[in-house]
């Protein structure tokens, strides 16, 4: 549950300059780098589609520190990497929080189209190739304390950015991505219905799209967005179970973001959900850029 | 890069470790009529009436109807057959664990803060019933072992009255559509497993009965089909099935699983009890408190022990929970869980089995599958492994339960607050661990049955033990008396076994 609202944490924390999912890329020849910090909780969370509170749990958090790069090969292609420290507790019940290295994420960023549209601004077309891999051993069969799925990740993401001349800005991109099996330390698992007997876990692809509007002016940069995330099969958390590495996560956020002078504060919040929790999540974090 | 993992993202296919070819039995077992029974009186308790002779008008219309289905079998047909090929004792093991795992969640609590109770006349409700708990899984496990391996006895005693061959065998115009060897045909074995096990699965997992009864009748079509059996060999096998069913759910309405719950007045009695004794009583850590599971099941019956046997075998007394040791012992547990390596953290997780899951001693049926499938034990013999093992494992239940509760000794997260699991924490009291218990017996037994493999059973015994005390949710002392205590009950298991005319 915890590594799909994370995803989008980090992907909504963005560099100044560029995240993965805007129409931005960094100019040729110059790094932007940085760290982001998230603070993540709900006490909240649907089991299916039950909205429930656990009396166990209490309230989930999950802090991260982000390392984050962006680097301009040329004015049309730019590479990104981030890569989190994650740390999950829950304020009631025995469970014990995990804490670790979770995910690399490497992505290219290719504009395909930059061009005047009416006399207003300027339309541009992204396409993204991201590959995220578990860039440490943890464990995923604790859920929700665990700090993400361990699955290898590929997403093929498309773009489209209006710029107009007055500053403001909208932005659309929508994402399908791959998921490699997991492998757990058991040797069966109950999920969506049936016993399997094996310690691999097929994981269904996830669909997700974020819609964004705001306004950038200078070094002042203020998005606001809508982020829905759709994962392609899985099953149900069964009534009174824990949390399953496939289950289907679904979620529909909001978030807002203030970013000026290479300082960024962000907040954002599920507002509907499927097997995952009803986070709230805070960020802050800097970034500067420098040419090489 | 990027293009190397978006190969490997096509890689999303699973490897299954249970896959069943299908039976060519090793041995007919054709002595197996006169091993010993566990329940029934003997193999002649239910009588098996003479078949029609091979070459009567009746016989001669089934062996027809079988050519009939065979010369239009549809791939769904075939792929039934393929399925039950692989034995149906093996099979059914895969389906109840798949039902306990179904089964096995707690009640959520009521906005009241109370936690109703699985209703077995009400079993489609929530909570669900039942809740297929430790305890309750390991007796739903050996229930079906005990009533299968009875039933088949029953059956290989009459099938060797009789002697009529299969249908493919008496018939060269029939096709033999999985391995059909010199095992007489009447009784059908598979008819007599779907009949004892449908009947036995109807009072254990009441809400599955529809999927139960539907694979049941797939079982004894593919019989049918595949020219293994004939409609009357189906018929008297479906029947002595039920039959034998009657027993064992006759033995299961009175062995004391119905009171196993308690109620309040037991509850406060057993902290009293403690509290009289100057312990610290065992308290429920979950929120809101849920009561104890099951305080009741070491008076539930066991299969191979008297009541005496139970409370003689217990082991001694937990260390004081204001002792040395016990500070001792609880200060391990933290300092363990708050240093694991990676590799303790995975035995952990291997061995949890917790809510959710098949429970312990489908872990341990899980192990044994694969050794009876590689040693291809005909469907007696496969039975008679599943019946010892998991008697072991029930009884180790009940003798583990008793102690449990004798003692109502407390988990280290209640003498130590600042403890916290990397499993779920089970609502029960900590003295001695279940799953040490449970997979000793097991260990025990299996050595028994497969020798070559013991060191393999016993270092499994050991890492599933010792992932209890990695999971921060037993002391050291729980994991090494439960170790013992669960051997000792093993061993009457193996006892019987060594007995029981099967060598």
């Amino acid at each position: 549950m915890r590594r799909v609202l994370l995803l989008v944490t980090l992907s909504a924390a963005p560099l100044g300059a560029q995240t993965i999912d805007d129409g931005l890329l960094m100019p040729r020849r110059t790094l932007g780098t940085g760290v982001v910090y998230a603070h993540d909780s709900w006490s909240q969370y649907w089991e299916g589609t039950l909205k429930r509170d656990n009396a166990n749990i209490g309230t989930l958090t999950t802090q991260s520190v982000t390392w984050m790069a962006g680097y301009g090969v040329t004015d049309r292609l730019s590479v990104i990497a981030m890569l989190p420290y994650v740390r999950t507790s829950a304020s009631q019940g025995p469970l014990h929080g995990m804490d670790g290295v979770q995910d690399i994420t490497l992505a290219i960023k290719y504009q395909l189209l930059a061009t005047p549209l009416t006399d207003r601004g300027t339309l541009r077309a992204m396409v993204v190739a991201v590959a995220g891999i578990p860039a440490s051993n943890y464990v995923p069969d604790f859920l929700p304390l665990s700090i993400g799925l361990a699955s290898r990740q590929f997403s093929g993401r498309f773009t489209l950015n209006f710029q107009a001349h007055q500053g403001w800005f909208l932005n659309g991109s929508a994402a399908h991505t791959w998921r490699t099996k997991v492998t757990l330390d058991r040797p069966a698992y109950y999920t969506n219905g049936q016993l399997y007997l094996s310690n691999e876990v097929a994981m269904p692809d996830v669909f997700d799209y974020t819609v964004t509007a705001g306004y950038e002016r200078g070094r002042l940069c203020v998005p606001i967005s809508l982020s829905q995330q759709r994962t392609l099969g899985g099953g149900d958390i069964r009534r009174q179970d824990m949390p399953f590495v496939s289950n289907r996560m679904d979620f529909v956020k909001v978030g807002g973001l203030v970013m000026y002078r290479g300082v960024r504060l962000g907040m954002s919040r599920v507002v509907n959900g499927r097997n995952v929790g009803q986070a709230t999540t805070f960020t802050g974090g800097f970034l500067y850029a420098f040419s090489l | 890069m990027v293009l190397s993992l978006a190969v490997a993202a096509c890689d999303n296919t699973i490897t299954f470790s249970e896959l069943l070819p299908p039976l060519e039995a090793a041995s007919l077992d054709s002595s197996a009529g006169s091993w010993q029974m566990i329940v029934l009186s003997g193999p002649t308790q239910f009588t098996v009436a003479a078949p029609a002779a091979d070459t009567s008008a009746a016989y001669t219309a089934e062996l027809a109807a079988i050519k009939a289905t065979q010369s239009k079998l549809t791939a769904a047909q075939r792929q039934v057959i393929d399925y039950w090929a692989a034995g149906g004792v093996l099979r059914w093991n895969q389906i109840v664990r798949g039902l306990v795992a179904r089964y096995n969640l707690p009640p959520a609590p009521r906005s009241d803060g109370t936690y109703p109770v699985p209703d077995p006349e009400n079993p489609f409700a929530d909570p669900q019933f039942p809740f297929a708990n430790p305890p309750y899984a390991s007796r739903a496990y050996s229930y079906v072992a005990v009533a299968q391996y009875e039933a088949l006895k029953t059956a290989w005693y009459w099938k060797y009255q009789y002697h009529r061959a299969s249908p493919a065998r008496l018939d060269n115009t029939i096709q033999a559509l999985m391995p059909i060897g010199d095992l007489p045909a009447y009784p059908s074995e598979d008819a007599v497993l779907s009949g004892v096990t449908v009947e036995m699965l109807r009072v254990l997992f009441p809400a599955a009965v529809e999927e139960i009864t539907q694979r049941a009748a797939e079982q004894r079509n593919a019989a049918l089909w595949s020219g293994k059996a004939a409609a009357s060999d189906i018929a008297a096998g479906l029947a002595l099935g039920k039959s034998v069913a009657a027993v064992l759910v006759a033995r299961a309405g009175g062995d004391g699983m119905r009171t196993a719950g308690g109620n309040p007045a037991l509850w406060q009695a057993l902290k009293d009890s403690a509290v009289a004794r100057g312990e610290i009583p065992w308290i429920s850590q979950e929120s809101p408190p849920r009561p104890p599971m099951l305080p009741n099941f070491g008076l539930v019956q066991a299969w191979l022990m008297t009541p005496t046997e139970v409370t003689a075998e217990r082991p001694l007394a937990p260390p004081s929970t204001s002792s040395p040791q016990m500070q001792q012992e609880v200060a391990e547990v933290k300092h363990t869980v708050d240093h694991l390596s990676g590799a303790q953290l995975a035995i952990a997780y291997k061995w949890n089995d917790g809510a959710g899951t098949y429970a312990p001693p489908g872990h341990w049926n899980d192990i044994a599958a694969e050794y009876i499938r590689d040693a291809q034990m005909s469907e007696v013999r496969a039975a008679r492994a599943f019946a010892l093992l998991n008697m072991a494992m029930h009884d180790a239940a009940v003798g583990c339960w008793g102690v449990k509760f004798l003692y109502f000794n407390p988990r280290p997260v209640q003498l130590d607050p600042s403890i916290k699991t990397v499993i779920g924490l089970p609502n029960f009291p900590a003295y001695p661990s279940g799953h040490s218990t449970y997979s000793a017996s097991a260990a025990v037994v299996l050595s028994y049955l497969f020798p070559p493999a013991a060191a393999d059973f016993e270092a499994m015994k050991e890492e599933a033990s010792i992932s209890r005390l990695y999971g921060a949710i037993h002391y050291r002392s729980d994991i090494e008396r439960g170790k013992e205590h669960g051997a000792r009950i093993g061993g009457y298991a193996v006892r019987f076994g060594q007995g029981d005319g099967a060598n």
